[in-house]
């Protein structure tokens, strides 16, 4: 592509993403601002004072919960994703399609319905209003996503590199470091940042299955919405945001480097 | 050393058979070809030798030791496979030392034994470049590299060559050549193509449909197979039937005083090579025919000639010879190959 085009290309995208959160941080920083007025008729801290002062403990609180349930859904997301992801990619097996459809059921039935149901059995396994149970409910959603993006890696992956490397000398657990994960790793990262991203966003199997007690971001996001004070929910809306920003940005540019080329 | 005996190997793939009684001795130092159409289990057997394939019967050694229940990685047989398999995230000098650093060896030594190995196959000053900067043939040499830099009993060669073009072939088969005879390391080398197979090795394994047919000097596959398939194999287009009597070969396209072999009386299958018929537009040779077909092939010309008994197929340096021309032909009876039965299954 032409510079020039690049610059435009780029510039419509960064329209079409950026001018929302444009809105967002003026809410942010408006202390009034009615119709008909573009721009706030005063502008002020309130908002962000609000979320680091008064809501200060409960939003760092939202905010390590989140990113402990997230983190922990990614996490095992992988664990499992991973040998499911190489089995249904490597390997031709009787019954393959209908683990198609049961990995995607979750994502298709409404995710009410999922929590719902999920909520009696928690209830009576002692799993309700706990974190395993919130990881759990998440990992319904996240772990298909999980599955079927490793299963495209592994769709595209040489097992006989790992011949080659055993041939050359390497163990399991050698050719597992050295090999796999290295030549696996943009898909690897693909994996955790969408089951992250997934989990991080959950609202209402949080809400159900958490009961109030696993008090996530969303949840708190949600209670300030409704409480109808905008620029407040503005802020936390941006700070609700950051991670996937961040893990964005992580991810363009480590993608960039890598520009795919480890799936081979 | 790398003295490497295989003693009636046979493997499958679920049911399939894909190698039946596979036997075959490597001496120290010896390049061995296996020569045989894809599909045939020449793989495979690379594959077993490498630890990578169980054997279903049959038993594999080295140096008179059993290799059976060693892992691939404890074997001191590397495989080089038909693509480079580069580690795509490590630069050539990473690539090279990959199984040195498996095995746990210092830095400063790695560095060195890879400059070695550099120098070798002509690959210096290469060792920073990343896989995807190399050209195919750089990247088949990196793959031999990396193989030959771990010192290896025997050496597994799957098919090097295949993916590169005519120049780059003759190069990396000459330089193939050289490392073998400088390292003298045992090496077994897997080809489909047969001129590659007789150019390389000192000796040529061919196998059909699982089966090992002939193993032997690459003149003797060549001048004296064992059965049609073989001389097929290599070429052998000229098959016709014949029947000893009285120490005379009796055929469609004369009699031929020849040893004779098992089975006098019986009818068997003869052979010649297109290149071994002697043809001549005005010569006084015995056998009258008439020019079919003429395919110019560059180096000869490849003529079918109809004669009383059948035709024939001869190649010839000389150019002068048109369709509908007749011709005299003459089958040296020294060039004649007898099969006895029981060699011969599909003619």
């Amino acid at each position: 592509m032409k510079p020039l085009n690049r610059t435009i290309v780029g510039g419509l995208i960064f329209l079409a993403v950026g001018l929302p959160f444009l809105q967002l941080v003026i809410w942010s920083f408006s202390n009034r601002w009615f119709y008909p007025a573009l721009l706030p008729q005063q502008w002020g801290w309130r908002a962000w004072q609000y979320i680091f002062d008064t809501a200060g403990a409960q939003i760092v609180g939202a905010i390590g919960q989140s990113l402990a349930v997230a983190t922990a859904t990614a996490v095992i997301a992988l664990l499992i994703g991973l040998p499911a992801g190489r089995a249904l990619g490597l390997y031709a097996f009787k019954g393959k399609d209908v683990i198609s459809v049961i990995l995607i059921l979750p994502v298709i039935v409404p995710p009410l319905c999922v929590s719902m149901g999920l909520h009696h059995w928690f209830i009576r396994l002692g799993l309700a209003e706990s974190f395993s149970g919130v990881v759990l409910v998440h990992l319904t959603f996240c772990l298909p996503y999980a599955v079927f993006v490793l299963w495209g890696v592994f769709s595209n992956y040489n097992p006989e590199f790992e011949d080659q490397a055993r041939s050359l000398g390497a163990s399991t657990t050698g050719i597992v470091l050295r090999v796999m994960l290295p030549m696996t790793l943009p898909g690897l990262v693909v994996a955790a940042l969408f089951s992250f991203l997934l989990s991080w966003s959950q609202y209402l199997a949080t809400l159900i299955i958490g009961g109030g007690k696993i008090t996530t971001l969303p949840i708190i996001l949600f209670a300030l919405m409704t409480s109808g004070d905008r620029p407040v929910a503005a802020a936390v809306s941006l700070v609700f945001v950051a991670p996937a920003f961040l893990a964005l940005l992580f991810s363009a540019r480590y993608m960039g480097r890598q520009s795919m080329m480890g799936i081979w | 050393m790398g003295d490497l005996v295989l003693e009636k190997l046979s493997i499958r793939y679920g049911r399939r058979p894909v190698i039946v009684d596979f036997s075959l001795r490597v001496a120290d130092g010896e390049m061995v070809s296996i020569l045989g159409p894809s599909g045939a289990g020449k793989t495979t057997i690379l594959k077993a030798v490498a630890g990578l394939i169980e054997p279903v019967s049959g038993e594999i050694r080295l140096d008179g030791k059993s290799l059976a229940g060693v892992p691939p990685e404890k074997r001191n047989t590397i495989m080089v496979f038909q693509k480079p398999l580069l580690f795509p995230f490590m630069n050539v000098e990473q690539n090279i030392a990959f199984g040195l650093r498996m095995k746990g060896i210092a830095q400063g030594e790695v560095r060195r034994a890879v400059q070695d190995i550099l120098a070798l196959t002509h690959l210096d000053g290469l060792d920073k470049r990343k896989v995807h900067e190399l050209s195919g043939g750089q990247q088949q040499r990196v793959s031999l590299a990396r193989a030959l830099v771990l010192k290896p009993a025997v050496l597994l060669l799957d098919e090097p060559l295949s993916n590169l073009d005519a120049n780059l072939r003759q190069q990396m088969r000459e330089l193939i050549q050289e490392i073998q005879e400088k390292t003298q390391v045992t090496t077994l080398f897997v080809t489909h193509d047969q001129s590659e197979a007789l150019i390389m090795s000192h000796r040529v394994t061919l196998l059909l449909d699982g089966r090992l047919r002939q193993v032997g000097k690459p003149q003797d596959l060549y001048h004296r197979p064992a059965d049609p398939d073989v001389a097929r194999f290599f070429g052998g287009t000229n098959f016709f039937e014949g029947r000893f009597k009285d120490g005379f070969l009796h055929t469609g396209f004369g009699v031929f005083e020849l040893p004779v072999v098992n089975g006098n009386g019986l009818p068997l299958t003869a052979t010649i090579r297109p290149e071994d018929i002697l043809i001549s537009a005005t010569g006084d040779f015995e056998l009258e025919g008439q020019v079919e077909r003429s395919h110019f092939e560059g180096m000869a010309t490849r003529l079918r000639v109809n004669c009383r008994g059948g035709h024939l197929v001869v190649l010839t340096g000389r150019e002068e010879f048109f369709p509908g021309q007749t011709v005299r032909l003459r089958l040296p009876a020294e060039r004649i190959r007898v099969f006895p039965p029981g060699t011969v299954e599909t003619v």
